[in-house]
């Protein structure tokens, strides 16, 4: 019955907007930045080419993502120069790549970082270097900019992203409810970025449920507090509530002081961060490099990409580990590395769209999307006349297992994604098909990692966080969320130790 | 016969909506409160038509040659009724009572129309027939004209040819009814050289149509906008009323020119006759000139920045005899450079120092002005001051929007600068305020130059008095990332204009 309505709805619209002879405008664009046909070289064990050449460095680091960079800024910075970054891709950055246009430049995935709190000492190690933090001020035009985030819900917009109108008494109750609860975890320290800092056994139990059944315990059955919570773990783990860890759930809430300052934000999102980093390791760096093996010898470990063999001392792997098995002979099989796939989209807009009268924002949400709205690229812009801009589009393919949402990823053409999204915006920006110039999309079939039940306090992830090996890991994925902040966390970590370890030696 | 004849009145219903429709939005349009219009003038138009239908009785005789001439009438009326409306606002003082009379008018014919219909066709069909079939088409039509006229009409042709064209149909209905019972009239030969007539009038008036409008709006605001262009940064009018022009930009006034004197003398001089030596001179905003005729006055200036995003608008005030009077062709002075940029990326990429650093913005009216407002703005603009430099920021009405005012303020003491708050009085702007901030010490100027018309040195120091109820307030400063001024500035007027 919903089926004919609808159909009756689309023909009665067809008929008038018959009568105002619009055309929609067409739209360039296609996928861009695939990297799935090498993982699936990897996956099915094909043959690669044998080494003809050796090259030798103390170091190898195999990935050239943000835990990679870190690793080698953290070298590079205690004036250890001799190791070299491998990447697979054209492009360093991993989730921190960004694109340009005439426009502007904008990121292809994570597009902040929030404030570091007095425990990511790393963290603001690195904005010091990079000039963000001077003094223990924060550089102001490093800072989102004001109007920062509105959520669409009931035709209008509200300021923030945690919904304020049309709160019945229930829904203020549980909202309260909930941060009062996540102050106290928050209160108990053991909720911390980086994770590895605090995280204890005491709230251990909380890892062997969903965030949804621990919800449910607590008495939330708001819709509204249920969207913001499902939104909040798609959001930063590309996961619904239920296939996230209760702990993980928890940390999103009470891992960060509530401060006004905003997040730390560029117009090509963390990718400002990778190119400062590149400004100064890029010479290190080489690009479409894939690590096809690494083998442990006795006096070291040997990474083969291409026909080049890399004799070293020590790998740091800040590759998601969940390449680990195809990559070294004789790894165990992982089983607690979920990976959730994500589509992120570039729209390059030649006029600002109708948005009902409201000034651009930053971050846009829309309720009951699906998807999780878009970021202003131009939102940083220092200009007070704005004429075009590029909005990227985000959408964690959370509904279903990750394994079907890659086939999804991989069966579907460029136009069935360019039209879900355009149906998406639609709801909001009705002109939007007559602003859209061209929209690229990239698809990651492992996007981030997925703090599912139980993967927080696994041990398969304790025993990978060993320092005493060649072998030593640095993907965020070790603390089981993919944050900017874990990533350098542990490429410094894995930096430290080899630095350590090479001083032994010397 | 049946159907042409259904037809007939499926038209002659049509125009009778669309012209009461038309008098129904361009009095809304003129007068406005649409509400009300569209009551009273559907009201005149339905009690018109009462009276026609009332008066039908009284024709007996002749039915089709009166209701071709009826059609004739119509058409010229209401073909007319649009232009003639817009004229009679543009020429008249008695809009309403033209625009009532037409309706009456036209109502009464339109009246006329279907009470005759129906007893020209009542010896083919049976009464019930009659009824049934005459009215069915006369709403029919009328469905038509009321999609007709929103959707096509209005956005396509606009009112004074929609109603030409309907004009036009009742015309041609009157000319076919010629053919369609002929063998019911005589004369049919003058009739239809009068329905001729009638439709060339009409192509006339459509193909002129346009002319017609122009004429009158220009009438409408009879010397009241001497220009209004819609640049790609903004909406600006000039208008002139006796010897007053005022510029507003986006439909907020700029100056008077009656007092900008008072404004732009205060805006310039406190600060620009305290500095030592002053070579060069940054203007950031003030695209009309006046700031920089002022500064002109200081023979020792070698040189005058101006930076102002919209290049219609300084080029305007470089060519316009008006304007190039009121600012003493200041942009055709050698020491001045144009340069047309957005501010604070130019402020961000320059790296020249100056000795006195006009900023002369529109107010923080929303979150893109309100960048040019924060620390990060007076930051970067105080890294252009020389060792002897002064700033001056036109910051809003200390009066009217008092938090607004302090707020500038203490953002440019949050950047280290030390700050001289003052207010002037400008009439057509009410209380006004600027703040001076420099890196050194400040003390108001012992000289100034000749010929000010305000400022003069005996009365600086009272500028720098606020009385209480403009007295600083404790505020916020104003930042990229949380933008308090906007909101303030928002409530603050919201306030004044309750």
């Amino acid at each position: 019955m919903k089926v004919g309505r609808r159909k009756f709805l689309h023909a009665g619209s067809a008929a008038l907007v018959g009568l105002s002879l619009k055309t929609d405008r067409p739209i360039a664009g296609s996928f861009v930045n695939d990297s799935f046909q090498m993982g699936h070289l990897l996956r099915d064990r094909s043959s690669f080419p044998s080494a003809r050449r050796i090259e030798k460095f103390p170091v190898v680091i195999v990935g050239g993502g943000i835990a990679g960079l870190c690793a080698a800024w953290r070298l590079d910075k205690r004036g250890f120069s001799d190791f070299v970054v491998l990447e697979m891709n054209p492009q360093a950055g991993g989730n921190a790549r960004w694109g340009e246009n005439e426009i502007t430049a904008y990121p292809w995935a994570a597009h902040y970082v929030p404030v570091p709190g007095p425990k990511a000492a790393y963290v603001r190690e690195l904005f010091e270097d990079l000039g963000v933090l001077k003094n223990g001020q924060w550089d102001e035009r490093n800072l989102c900019f004001a109007p920062q985030e509105r959520l669409f819900l009931y035709g209008r917009w509200q300021d923030g992203l945690e919904p304020a109108v049309g709160l019945t008494q229930k829904d203020r109750e549980q909202f309260q409810q909930l941060e009062d609860l996540f102050a106290k975890f928050r209160a108990s320290g053991e909720f911390t970025i980086p994770l590895e800092l605090g995280r204890s056994s005491r709230h251990q139990d909380l890892d062997r449920l969903s965030f949804a059944d621990w919800l449910q315990q607590q008495g939330c059955n708001s819709r509204l507090v249920n969207w913001y919570m499902n939104y909040a773990c798609r959001d930063d783990y590309g996961a619904l509530a239920r296939d996230t860890s209760a702990w993980a759930g928890v940390h999103y809430f009470s891992s960060r002081e509530a401060e006004e300052k905003g997040p730390l934000t560029w117009p090509e999102g963390n990718g400002w961060i990778t190119r400062r980093l590149l400004e100064r390791v890029g010479e290190n760096v080489r690009t479409n490099q894939m690590v096809h093996r690494i083998t442990e010898t006795k006096r070291g470990a040997s990474v083969f990409a291409g026909d080049t063999e890399f004799q070293c001392e020590f790998v740091i792997f800040a590759a998601p580990t969940f390449l680990a098995p195809y990559l070294v002979p004789g790894f165990p099989g992982l089983h607690d590395f979920i990976y959730s796939p994500w589509l992120t989209a570039n729209l390059t807009l030649e006029r600002l769209p109708d948005s009902r009268g409201a000034e651009p924002t930053w971050d846009t949400v829309f309720l009951d999307s699906p998807t999780l709205g878009y970021v202003d690229a131009t939102h940083q812009s220092l200009s007070t006349h704005i004429e075009r801009t590029v909005w990227t589009f985000y959408w964690a393919l959370a509904d279903g297992t990750p394994a079907e949402n890659r086939r999804l990823l991989l069966d579907k053409d460029w136009s069935y994604w360019k039209e879900a999204i355009l149906h998406d915006l639609e709801r909001v920006h009705s002109d939007i098909r007559q602003c859209v110039q061209r929209m690229d999309v990239m698809r990651m079939g492992h996007a981030m990692i997925r703090p599912a039940v139980g993967s927080v306090f696994s041990a398969e992830r304790r025993r990978l966080t060993r320092r005493d090996t060649r072998l030593l890991f640095a993907n965020s994925d070790l603390s089981s969320i993919s944050i900017f902040e874990e990533a350098q966390y542990h490429g410094v970590r894995a930096a430290q130790t080899v630095l350590d370890n090479l001083d032994g030696h010397r | 016969m049946g159907i042409l004849l259904f037809i007939s009145v499926l038209l002659v219903a049509a125009c009778g909506l669309i012209y009461e429709l038309v008098a129904g939005t361009l009095a809304s349009y003129l007068v406005g409160d649409s509400v009300f219009q569209f009551s009273t003038i559907i009201g005149t138009y339905l009690f018109a038509m009462g009276i026609g239908s009332a008066l039908s009785r009284y024709l007996d005789r002749g039915l089709v040659y009166r209701f071709v001439w009826i059609e004739l009438l119509l058409g010229v009326i209401g073909g007319f009724s649009s232009a003639l409306l817009m004229m009679a606002f543009a020429f008249t003082q008695g809009f309403e009572l033209i625009l009532y009379a037409l309706v009456m008018v036209m109502g009464v014919l339109v009246g006329l129309e279907i009470p005759l219909l129906m007893r020209i066709v009542r010896d083919r069909y049976e009464f019930r027939e009659v009824i049934a079939h005459v009215l069915t088409f006369d709403y029919l039509g009328a469905l038509g004209a009321s999609l007709l006229f929103p959707i096509l009409l209005v956005p396509r042709l606009g009112l004074v040819r929609s109603a030409m064209l309907f004009g036009l149909v009742n015309a041609g209905v009157a000319l076919w009814t010629t053919y369609l019972f002929r063998t019911r009239l005589s004369g049919t030969r003058s009739l239809r050289v009068a329905c001729v007539v009638v439709l060339c009038a009409l192509g006339v008036g459509m193909a002129e149509a346009r002319r017609i409008t122009a004429t009158a709006e220009d009438n409408i605001y009879a010397d009241d906008i001497i220009l209004a262009r819609d640049t790609r940064y903004q909406h600006l009018v000039l208008t002139r009323f006796k010897d007053d022009l005022r510029l507003f930009l986006n439909s907020h006034l700029q100056f008077s020119s009656r007092d900008e004197y008072r404004y732009h003398e205060a805006l310039i001089h406190p600060g620009l006759a305290a500095v030592p030596t002053p070579r060069h001179v940054l203007v950031l905003g003030g695209g009309d000139g006046l700031a920089v005729r002022e500064i002109l006055k200081y023979p020792q200036i070698e040189s005058i920045t101006l930076v102002d995003l919209d290049p219609e608008m300084t080029k305007l005030f470089s060519t316009h005899p008006m304007l190039t009077k009121l600012n003493d062709k200041a942009f055709l002075s050698p020491r001045v450079h144009i340069t047309n940029a957005d501010a604070f990326p130019w402020v961000e990429g320059n790296t020249e120092s100056f000795d006195f650093i006009v900023i002369d913005f529109p107010d923080p009216t929303n979150y893109s002005l309100g960048k040019l407002y924060t620390t990060a703005f007076y930051r970067a603009a105080a890294r252009h001051l020389s060792a002897q430099g002064l700033m001056v920021v036109q910051s809003t009405s200390p009066m009217f929007a008092r938090d607004s005012f302090w707020c500038i303020a203490e953002t440019l003491k949050q950047v280290g600068l030390e700050t001289h708050p003052y207010h002037v009085y400008v009439p057509s702007f009410g209380e006004w305020g600027f703040v001076l901030a420099s890196t050194r010490e400040y003390t108001p100027p012992v000289s100034l130059p000749s010929g000010l018309r305000f400022i003069n040195v005996e009365g600086l120091s009272a500028l720098f008095q606020f009385p209480p109820d403009m007295a600083p307030l404790a505020m916020p400063p104003n930042q990229l990332n949380s933008q308090v001024l906007v909101r303030m500035y928002e409530n603050d007027w919201k306030d004044v204009s309750h």
